[in-house]
């Protein structure tokens, strides 16, 4: 039965781990005590949720002792506990997401994509069927809705396109097309992969709908075990699966995300290289075939847009970075950037921020709208990823780990990419011995960016190539041979060669 | 179910005892005769034509240099180089070499961003590279030292590869090819040789990021331990010195005592003579080395 139908005192446990300290003291309580998975927000977890008759009472971070205390009042009744709760709202007794509350964590943004997260048992197909239903929707509805949709990641084929084109290839090809999901490396995607499983196959069920295809894959990192084993679970107790669905683990490198090297991966290969394109996987993917490559954001995305009928107007966000725990959280399109900051703990100062993933671009204001539009022009990147960098960090050491990160871990097949990130880390290198030649970092950035055969290449030189716009000051200090944050080495005492 | 990599019923695995290393690759080209414009001047190419077959086919504005590019026995394109990017009026800067000809696309090689990125791109080879021609094997013979004559490269923005610790030792240890990996421009020629045309299964691409070399399918270190059969077809493929068969590799040096290939790189691994036999069934045996990819460590900074 659904955790939406009972008419009994239901508790409910948010966390990332099933098994918790408090689980075991509450299970003795006369309720019905459910795993719930993450918010996505850690700071407020383990979140108790004491819903009784469309009212929910919020425990944030409970201890066992206030587990403890939480089990002895219970026994009064509800009423009993909710002067102890951190917050307490009203709601549609069958809510079918987490209620808004004011608690500051998890006030952030809305809840729409994220609904089932912290409400739903993670792999309880009943809860998901009552909630928000595996969807029936016809494949022109899909269609109409992919055209609404942009792709969410780089590790989506169709990041900032609309899905329906790359629907139309696929479907167009030679042969049945597969659909991958793409959960592998961002915050926000393992998070759906691990709080909401069903939401990503009954999205990626959509596209196999709207493209004919035969199969889904979900492709995840091998080291997102909890990831790995909701998916699993939730294939296993998908009801009447469409298609065939199955879960393939790929490396634990940054580099595997790439739509092309997930599908070497998910093919077996054991060297991972970026395909050329065009044309793309949608044409020629896996073993040939038509493969459409989305991330689990995007097929949750779509997912809650055939439940509701229109696309939210919102994107996923994960703040990390100097921060006490990363968040993610669902912000408006039209909201701030910096609204998403309120979901974590240690973010009151930050001198800069990082925006859009690995290789995102360098900001000291976080005063930008969330949606893909303004953040492209505001030249950061859209990942759904804001990494602070706290007061006292230096920024050209900063974007300089980026560029020898980069140097490190390409896969080596292109020119520009393996050779321009190498020689990147050492134009910056070279400001410890005080040249600062801005020009020929340029340069060399826009040609990696215009001739780099994958994404990876093509955004490595982002952070340096903002940072230079919006921290000069503090590229021609290095090159002075001051590091304003005290933490890079004077350069008398570093070897450039 | 997680670990195991996907198979299918209908499609065959990877070739079983070939692991190359390198990518799948789409088949790229148009799928039928068209007609493209290039510097002014329309071009008709047949089906399979990338925009490099009309570039060239007419007398470009600039030249292109297509470094890694390789038109015979279907080898190719890797398209790793880049320095054959040109602009289209419909996609951008695109390497010619592996974009396919659309129809009614004008391609223009003089714009400034296609040309600045050959450039620079020809300057990342050579940042990379031994650039000791006159005691290469291949002096005169050599599509790079061709391609920067023709660029006129007089100093290659990021210096070349002459930093005498960081090169890799000269692989003298096979009596019919000799490996200088700090001539190798990761072309791939090589590899497609050896696994596509001969289908011997010896050479692979491996590494990642600045490791990124040829080696061998059966992990060995050496040409020697390989399963290489001689047959030279990769030598003759090698656009550069990198791989050049044994007997030739002073061919076109100073003849000034000392002044010798091997003592320009100064690390010499040779063979053991107990094996000169080309292939002996034992290193056919050993297994295929498919180790998956790991995280690697990043060098700190600065
Ligand atoms: S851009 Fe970098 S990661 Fe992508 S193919 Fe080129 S070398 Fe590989
Ligand atoms: S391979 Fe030899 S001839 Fe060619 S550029 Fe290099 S050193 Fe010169
Ligand atoms: S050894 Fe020669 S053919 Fe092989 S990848 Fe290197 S340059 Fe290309
Ligand atoms: S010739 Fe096109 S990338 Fe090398």
């Amino acid at each position: 039965m659904s955790l939406l139908d009972t008419d009994r005192t239901t508790v409910r446990i948010a966390s990332r781990e099933a098994e918790t300290a408090i689980g075991d003291v509450l299970r003795d309580a006369d309720s019905e005590v459910h795993a719930v998975g993450s918010t996505g927000v850690p700071a407020v977890e383990p979140l108790v949720l004491l819903t009784e008759d469309g009212r929910t009472a919020f425990f944030a971070a409970c201890s066992v002792g206030r587990a403890e205390a939480l089990l002895t009042g219970l026994e009064d009744g509800f009423d009993s506990v909710v002067d102890g709760a951190d917050a307490v709202v009203e709601h549609d007794p069958n809510a079918a997401r987490l209620p808004a509350t004011d608690l500051p964590e998890l006030s952030a943004g809305q809840r729409t994509v994220l609904g089932p997260c912290g409400w739903l048992r993670p792999t309880d197909p009943d809860d998901y069927e009552a909630a928000v239903g595996f969807g029936g929707s016809d494949p022109e509805t899909i269609r109409e809705l992919g055209a609404e949709i942009l792709g969410r990641g780089w590790g989506d084929w169709c990041q900032d396109r609309t899905l329906a084109d790359s629907w139309e290839t696929a479907r167009e090809a030679d042969g049945d097309p597969t659909v991958v999901v793409n959960a592998h490396g961002t915050g926000a995607d393992t998070l759906l992969s691990s709080s909401a499983p069903f939401a990503v196959l009954d999205g990626a069920a959509a596209v196999a709908r709207a493209t004919d295809a035969e199969r889904i894959v979900v492709y995840i990192s091998q080291d997102d075990d909890h990831a790995v084993d909701q998916v699993e679970t939730a294939v296993w107790g998908y009801p009447d699966p469409p298609v065939s669905m199955s879960v393939v683990t790929g490396p634990a490198v940054y580099r595997a995300a790439e739509p092309t090297m997930a599908i070497e991966a998910i093919e077996g290969n054991h060297r991972l290289e970026a395909r050329l394109r065009p044309p793309g996987p949608d044409e020629t993917g896996i073993h040939d075939r038509p493969t459409v490559v989305h991330t689990a954001r995007t097929v949750a995305h779509l997912a809650a847009a055939l439940d509701t009928g229109s696309p939210a107007d919102s994107r996923l966000v994960t703040v990390t970075g100097d921060v006490a725990a990363p968040a993610t959280v669902e912000l408006p399109e039209r909201a701030r950037l910096a609204a998403a900051l309120d979901a974590v703990d240690g973010a009151e100062e930050y001198k800069a921020a990082c925006v859009g993933g690995r290789f995102g671009g360098l900001t000291d204001s976080l005063d930008v709208r969330a949606g893909p539009e303004s953040l492209l022009d505001a030249g950061l990147g859209t990942e759904g990823v804001v990494e602070l960098l706290g007061e006292d960090r230096c920024v050209v050491k900063f974007v300089g780990e980026r560029a020898q990160f980069a140097a490190d871990t390409n896969c080596g097949r292109c020119v520009p990419c393996r050779e321009g990130t190498t020689q990147l880390a050492e134009l910056l290198r070279d400001l410890y011995d005080g040249r600062y030649r801005r020009d020929g970092i340029e340069e060399l950035i826009g040609v990696m960016e215009r001739s780099s055969i994958c994404t990876f290449g093509v955004d490595a030189g982002r952070p340096t190539r903002t940072a230079m716009t919006e921290f000069e000051s503090e590229f021609h200090a290095h090159a002075d041979g001051r590091c304003p944050a005290g933490s890079c080495p004077r350069k008398a005492e570093v070897s450039t060669t | 179910m997680s670990s195991e990599p996907f198979d299918s019923d209908d499609a065959p695995p990877l070739t079983e005892t070939i692991a190359p290393g390198t990518a799948s690759d789409p088949p790229l080209g148009a799928e039928d005769a068209v007609t493209v414009t290039v510097d002014g001047t329309e071009v008709t190419v047949g089906s399979g034509a990338t925009l490099l077959d009309a570039v060239e086919a007419v007398d470009t504005d600039d030249s292109v240099p297509a470094l890694c590019q390789y038109d015979r026995q279907d080898i190719g394109p890797r398209s790793e180089c880049r320095t054959c990017m040109v602009e289209t009026d419909e996609h951008g800067v695109v390497p010619a070499c592996s974009f396919p000809a659309e129809e009614g696309l004008d391609v223009e090689t003089a714009a400034a961003d296609a040309a600045e990125a050959r450039d620079v791109n020809l300057d990342l080879v050579l940042s990379d590279h031994n650039l000791r021609c006159t005691t290469c094997g291949k002096n005169g013979r050599c599509d790079l030292q061709d391609a920067a004559i023709e660029q006129e490269v007089e100093e290659p923005r990021y210096g070349v590869l002459g930093d005498r610790e960081e090169y890799e030792p000269i692989d003298d240890s096979s009596s019919f090819i000799q490996i200088d990996r700090n001539k190798c421009i990761l072309c791939n020629r090589c590899v497609e040789a050896c696994n596509d045309v001969q289908v011997e299964g010896v050479l692979r691409m491996e590494g990642s990021g600045q490791d990124t070399r040829i080696g061998f399918q059966n992990g060995a270190e050496t040409m020697e331990d390989s399963t290489c059969v001689s047959c030279g077809h990769c030598a003759t493929v090698c656009p550069t010195g990198a791989l050049v068969e044994k007997g030739i590799e002073d061919a076109t040096t100073i003849p000034l005592p000392g002044f010798t290939q091997k003592n320009s790189v100064g690390k010499v691994i040779d063979g053991t003579d107990d094996s000169k036999e080309p292939m002996t069934p034992k290193k056919r045996d050993l297994p295929v080395d498919t180790a998956p990819e790991e995280d690697k460590e990043v060098r700190d900074w600065p």
